[in-house]
């Protein structure tokens, strides 16, 4: 994980303390709720600038900071293929 | 600049919403003000992707306000605040529906509450599956507004069980799919609103009619809806001041003595405390309105929710009592106490929202309360 990643995902994990941020860190476990998360994913489409496609729409994406890390990463990745291509 | 500074002047002279009568419905609203392209005009740039315009929406909210009931205000103000944004984020079938509405032609309805699960959005219960290019909707929703006048819907229901956020998805459904069925629901306080239950058995469509995409139908909710309760405060703003003003001309003619009722001072007192009220609630919007507006800020709009609805039962209640008999009168402020408990309902109750402010306000850093 990247670290502009890190600071976009940290506020919205109330119960994260002063544990270092893993990919295994489970994000519900940490304070993320419903209200939370959909208020990350403006931030993630606002803050970085990539739009997470409709098959990462689901719960296991949002599960760990691994997992959601992964989906930004892809949806970053075939953003610029989409722009080199164009 | 204020967002109320520019809320004068209203309809011009001569204009069609001008002429249209006092009891006018929500549906006849909506097609005048497109064809007087005055829908477009409260957004920023006339589009609906940039956000609304809080100045131009203020202003159209006070002018219908002032000459139209409750209901039909209401179905006025909820698909410009959230429906024609949420369809700006489709293509196809929504891109062509929103043109339409846009120009007036029809008026699209937002279903989101559930036959039972109410405003607890992540319990709805209205399904829909997909199968190849084509998806099929079940389900029902109750005191939807437009339900009985609109052309479409967007209807919020879930492709997925569970609770979780991306398990719901937005569908535009044509008011005259086959499956689709309306009746008028069991109220006397919102005339000219349209409101009613839809039902939804078996509507089969091509999915393009899905909007947004699928799973960012509770997304797309909680990003518009901000709006809408920006929408609410503003117009409640509006609401309480006009109240104000016809209950003090009210006190300053009815005679008590040897003068008028304005002149006691337990009655004036009793106006200014309203007063206090409304302009507290003018200044929070103020300060909130760029908050929602241009960053959707969640925890704003959730305030001047709860705000809109404490001051508008405050000030309501305090000038139905100052009005006497007076008050009674059809249109008048205790009539107009029963529909403004729409404030503390519609759009997520007024506890609803509390909950939300609490739970951002306490994980916020210091100093940074909404």
């Amino acid at each position: 994980m990247n670290q502009s990643f890190i600071d976009l995902l940290t506020p919205f994990l109330p119960n994260l303390g002063d544990r270092p941020l893993t990919e295994d860190s489970r994000l519900h476990d940490l304070g993320m709720n419903s209200m939370k998360a959909i208020d990350l994913l403006f931030a993630i489409e606002d803050g970085l600038g990539v739009s997470l496609p409709d098959e990462d729409l689901n719960d296991t994406t949002f599960a760990t900071a691994g997992s959601l890390w992964a989906a930004v990463r892809r949806a970053g990745a075939a953003e610029e293929d989409h722009r080199a291509a164009a | 600049m204020s967002v109320f500074a520019v809320r004068e002047p209203a309809t011009a002279a001569g204009s069609r919403l001008g002429a249209l009568p006092a009891d006018a419905s929500g549906a006849d609203l909506w097609r005048v003000l497109g064809a007087e392209n005055r829908l477009a005009g409260v957004y920023r740039g006339d589009d609906p992707r940039r956000g609304v315009d809080p100045a131009a929406l203020g202003a159209l909210l006070t002018d219908l306000d002032r000459r139209f009931g409750v209901g039909s205000t209401l179905a006025v103000t909820v698909p410009l605040a959230t429906c024609l944004p949420l369809l700006a984020s489709g293509t196809g079938p929504a891109a062509r529906t929103l043109a339409d509405s846009l120009d007036g032609r029809t008026v699209v309805a937002l279903a989101a509450t559930d036959q039972d699960s109410g405003c607890d959005l992540a319990a709805l219960d209205t399904r829909v599956s997909f199968d190849g290019d084509h998806l099929r909707l079940d389900g029902a929703k109750r005191w939807i507004t437009n339900a009985t006048t609109c052309g479409a819907a967007l209807v919020l229901a879930r492709h997925r069980p569970g609770p979780h956020f991306t398990n719901f998805t937005w569908v535009l459904v044509p008011a005259d799919a086959p499956g689709v069925s309306a009746r008028p629901a069991g109220t006397e306080l919102f005339d000219g609103s349209g409101t009613g239950h839809l039902a939804f058995d078996g509507v089969r469509l091509t999915r393009d009619h899905v909007v947004g995409g699928t799973g960012r139908g509770l997304s797309g909710f909680a990003a518009h809806i901000a709006t809408e309760r920006l929408a609410g405060a503003l117009w409640a703003v509006a609401l309480c001041e006009r109240v104000l003003r016809e209950t003090a001309g009210h006190l300053k003619g009815r005679r008590h003595g040897d003068g008028v009722l304005w002149e006691r001072e337990g009655i004036r007192q009793r106006w200014a405390g309203a007063l206090l009220r409304s302009r507290q609630h003018r200044a929070l919007t103020e300060s909130l309105t760029e908050a929602v507006a241009v960053r959707r800020d969640t925890s704003s709009a959730a305030l001047l929710k709860a705000s809109a609805a404490e001051t508008v039962e405050h000030v309501l209640d305090v000038c139905a009592h100052l009005q006497g008999a007076h008050g009674f009168r059809t249109g008048g402020p205790q009539q107009l106490r029963a529909q403004g408990a729409l404030f503390g309902i519609g759009g997520g109750t007024t506890e609803v929202v509390l909950s939300i402010v609490a739970e951002t306000a306490a994980d916020g850093p210091a100093g940074e309360l909404p």
